[in-house]
């Protein structure tokens, strides 16, 4: 019934959120359990692809709010990643870029992941 | 008038009819003594005193009609009739005992032996005359006390030929018997049995009550046969109310007839529905307890009455020795989907009769299969027979067999239990099937009762909070600005409405200095209640500081440090400060995390953008790093105008988002020169382009037209 999916991959050391479709109040908590979980098993590198993410409500972004200070504590990080400039622009207005990682690719995030390690 | 008047006429009435019926009595025993004196037949004085009995009776008829209670019980009318004829036919009985006057009769004619006989014959014939007149009161009332077709009429016809039987004796001489009275009471006699044949109102009455019945039918048909058999044989008595009044005997024969029938026949209708008295009161009791249950079910809107209730009538309806009610705190939902058996609901236990907290947590609780667990999960009434043979009953044996059986009965709503009602008897083997059953059915009332009330206190609940919404609605349209600033400079409009009752926007202005304007606009994340108390904070923090730090982005930074405290991790707020110089029409900008200004000036409309984090996110140091303040400059016809999100994310069902650029074309080319106008042309395209519905969001403008000089 949802018109919000998470797909979880893991790829290397870096765990990838694949968020699809509409990311509202209603939609938040999936979001939530996913981080949840992540955190539960101390998978603190991520990178949320929203490739397929086509709106975000203020409780979507409360979620990540909620969890960055968490992962950065265990020396993680959440960066975001293949947003469409409709979605960029709401992560934008609030300025997430000035606390986020946001890159136009996943691979690029998995790479800041990887180089920062090295 | 006064109420004393219908009164007093009431005395007057019965005192002079108390003085007809003495004189009359008196008249007749004078005509007596007068014959007795001299002995000639005077045929007119003779035709005298048979007119005064009548009248005597007709007034005594009247006299007894104005004292009588005609509401009582038929069971309270057999008592008052036993009280009546048992001492006066003791009293005759001995008093023709003791007398030894006799009537000799010649030529049909009686003689009293002496003056005494003259009195006695007086002394009865007022006496047991005025007492049948009664009884036939009675008799009459006892069986109109249940209406039936032809009842009334049958009774009167019998009247009717009592009395014609009794005239009809007037042309014999004293002993002689005629035909036609004969004739007419063999007639009265049938109609007698007619009437006395059906005795509803013996049906109805309890057992205990149909006992006594019974007992005082009994006695009373005893002493109307004694009376029949003294009146109609030979005896001194009835020699004596012969002498005195030959129509009078025949209606005292009568009714002594009538009693004797009446009651035989009630005494019979008695015994016969012995049997069934007990079932009957139960199936009355029955019948009276659940229509007052259901009664309670509409009417009673309290909880705890209503379950006290419930028990107390579960105590009546099966005469059981304690009761008490289980009320599962949490429902267990409908079984197999997802109801765990395993898992035992709380409940608690109410309106307990009888019987103690440590007992029903005896019963309740065991180590074993505990008999509340085996309702919880067959769902069906658990009759134990005998606590102290029964396995499921074990642990109560220690009990000191206080308990000899019990009915465990769940209360089952669409599947989903309410709470178990319990009951119990000292007896072994005391609830019988229909004593379950009963109490099943009672269940089932008392759960569509409780469910009842429970939907009730919900609705109230509801009603109640939906009050206190509009009591925030009321208050949170008070922390906006009531009037707008009375500025020449400036014109200024707003607007905004939440999407529910309260919301999470603000605006707010304010003069900081003589020359220098606060607009603000806000944005809680989030909607509804908890929206509405960061706006009240905002409001707060606004007011308070905004005075104090007179730049955009240092009030920015202030505000931040402000909500860190309060405001939860998930939320922020987002917000723009502009301040307004008057003397210059210059305008600093500082943004925090919230939709960008859009700015109308000369030919173009712009959005002014600078940079900040939403308040609420990230360090405080950081934060404030973050906030850039911008500075736009009027001229004389320029707009600005900020808005929330609930502007641009304006989104008709299954249609896309109002957006950035359609609001930029509205401001671009609304033709108007008043900051009304402006407001009225977004807040018409984005109803436009919801297609009239309702607002999803909290959605906010404010509109400013620089209408001073230009710096």
């Amino acid at each position: 019934m949802s018109n919000f999916k998470i797909n979880v991959r893991e790829s290397s050391t870096v765990n990838v959120l694949d968020l699809k479709g509409y990311l509202d109040a209603h939609t938040a908590p999936e979001l939530e359990k996913a981080f949840q979980n992540l955190l539960e098993e101390k998978k603190y590198k991520i990178v949320v692809n929203c490739r397929e993410l086509t709106y975000i409500s203020s409780a979507g972004l409360g979620v990540f709010m909620a969890y960055i200070e968490d992962v950065r504590k265990n020396h993680g990080d959440i960066k975001l990643s293949n947003m469409s400039p409709k979605v960029f622009n709401v992560f934008d207005l609030l300025g997430f870029p000035l606390l986020y990682d946001i890159t136009k690719d996943e691979a690029d995030a998995i790479q800041k992941f990887t180089s920062a390690k090295k | 008038m006064s109420p004393e008047l219908p009164r007093l006429r009431k005395k007057l009435k019965k005192a002079a009819l108390l003085t007809i019926v003495s004189v009359l009595f008196v008249a007749v025993f004078g005509i007596d003594v007068v014959n007795w004196v001299v002995d000639i037949d005077w045929g007119w004085l003779n035709a005298a005193r048979h007119l005064f009995l009548i009248g005597a009776f007709i007034a005594l008829y009247f006299l007894i009609e104005s004292l009588w209670k005609r509401e009582q019980s038929p069971a309270k009318k057999l008592s008052f009739t036993l009280v009546l004829t048992v001492p006066v036919g003791i009293s005759v009985a001995v008093l023709a005992l003791l007398s030894s006057t006799t009537f000799d009769v010649k030529n049909d004619v009686l003689i009293p032996s002496g003056f005494d006989a003259v009195l006695l014959a007086n002394v009865y014939g007022v006496v047991i005359g005025s007492m049948m007149l009664i009884v036939l009161l009675i008799l009459r009332d006892i069986i109109l006390s249940r209406r039936r077709k032809g009842l009334r009429r049958n009774l009167l016809i019998l009247i009717g030929l009592m009395l014609a039987a009794a005239i009809s004796t007037l042309p014999y001489a004293r002993t002689e018997s005629g035909v036609l009275s004969s004739v007419l009471l063999g007639l009265s006699i049938s109609l007698m049995l007619v009437v006395s044949f059906r005795l509803p109102w013996i049906v109805y009455l309890p057992k205990r009550e149909k006992l006594f019945s019974m007992a005082y039918c009994f006695v009373l048909l005893c002493v109307f046969i004694g009376f029949s058999i003294v009146t109609l044989g030979e005896s001194s008595i009835g020699r004596a109310l012969m002498f005195y009044s030959r129509p009078l005997l025949t209606i005292i024969r009568s009714t002594g007839l009538f009693g004797a029938i009446y009651f035989g026949m009630a005494f019979a209708t008695t015994l016969f529905h012995l049997p069934t008295a007990e079932a009957f009161d139960r199936k009355i009791t029955e019948v009276s307890s659940l229509h007052n249950l259901s009664r309670l079910v509409t009417q009673v809107f309290d909880f705890n009455e209503l379950v006290d209730s419930v028990t107390k009538m579960t105590l009546e309806v099966c005469e059981a020795k304690s009761s008490w009610l289980e009320i599962l705190t949490v429902t267990t939902p409908p079984r197999g989907l997802l109801g765990d058996p395993r898992s035992d609901p709380m409940g608690e236990t109410v309106s307990l009769k009888n019987i103690t907290h440590e007992e029903t947590h005896a019963i309740m609780s065991s180590n074993g299969e505990s008999i509340r667990k085996l309702v919880l999960t067959s769902r069906k009434a658990i009759v134990i027979d005998s606590v102290r043979d029964d396995k499921r009953t074990e642990h109560l044996r220690k009990l000191n067999n206080k308990f000899g059986s019990m009915v465990i009965v769940p209360l089952l709503s669409h599947e989903a239990l309410l709470g178990i009602l319990y009951a119990t008897k000292d007896l072994e083997y005391g609830f019988d099937k229909e004593d379950v059953e009963l109490i099943s059915a009672f269940a089932d009332q008392a759960t569509i009762a409780i469910e009842n009330s429970r939907l009730i206190e919900k609705s109230l609940e509801r009603e109640r909070l939906a009050r206190e919404m509009m009591l925030a609605q009321d208050m949170q349209r008070k922390l906006l600005p009531q009037s707008l600033p009375d500025v020449p400079e400036v014109d200024l409009d707003a607007l905004s409405t939440p999407a529910f009752e309260v919301g999470g926007d603000y605006y707010d202005f304010k003069m900081l200095d003589d020359h220098h304007l606060g607009i603000l606009v806000g944005d809680v994340s989030g909607k509804g209640v908890s929206a509405a108390f960061y706006m009240a904070e905002m409001k707060g923090i606004f007011q308070s500081l905004s005075k104090i730090y007179r730049s955009p982005a240092q009030f920015l930074g202030q505000a931040h440090e402000a909500l860190l405290g309060t405001i939860d991790r998930r939320s922020f707020i987002s917000m723009i400060y502009g301040v307004l110089d008057l003397r210059d029409g210059s305008m600093k900008i500082a943004r925090a995390g919230h939709c960008p200004m859009l700015f109308r000036s000369g030919g173009t409309t712009e959005y002014v953008k600078p940079t900040g984090l939403g308040l609420g996110m990230g360090t405080n140091p950081f934060f404030k790093k973050t906030i850039v303040e911008e500075t736009v400059r009027f001229d004389r016809g320029d707009f600005a105008v900020f808005y929330t999100d609930g502007v641009t994310e304006a989104r008709p069902p299954d249609g896309e988002e109002f957006g950035y650029e359609r609001l930029q074309e509205i401001v671009q080319s609304a033709e108007t020169s008043s900051a009304l106008g402006m407001r009225d042309a977004i807040v018409m395209a984005v109803d436009a382009h919801m297609r009239h519905e309702p607002p999803e969001d909290d959605l906010t403008i404010v509109v400013v037209r620089w209408t001073g000089k230009t710096g």
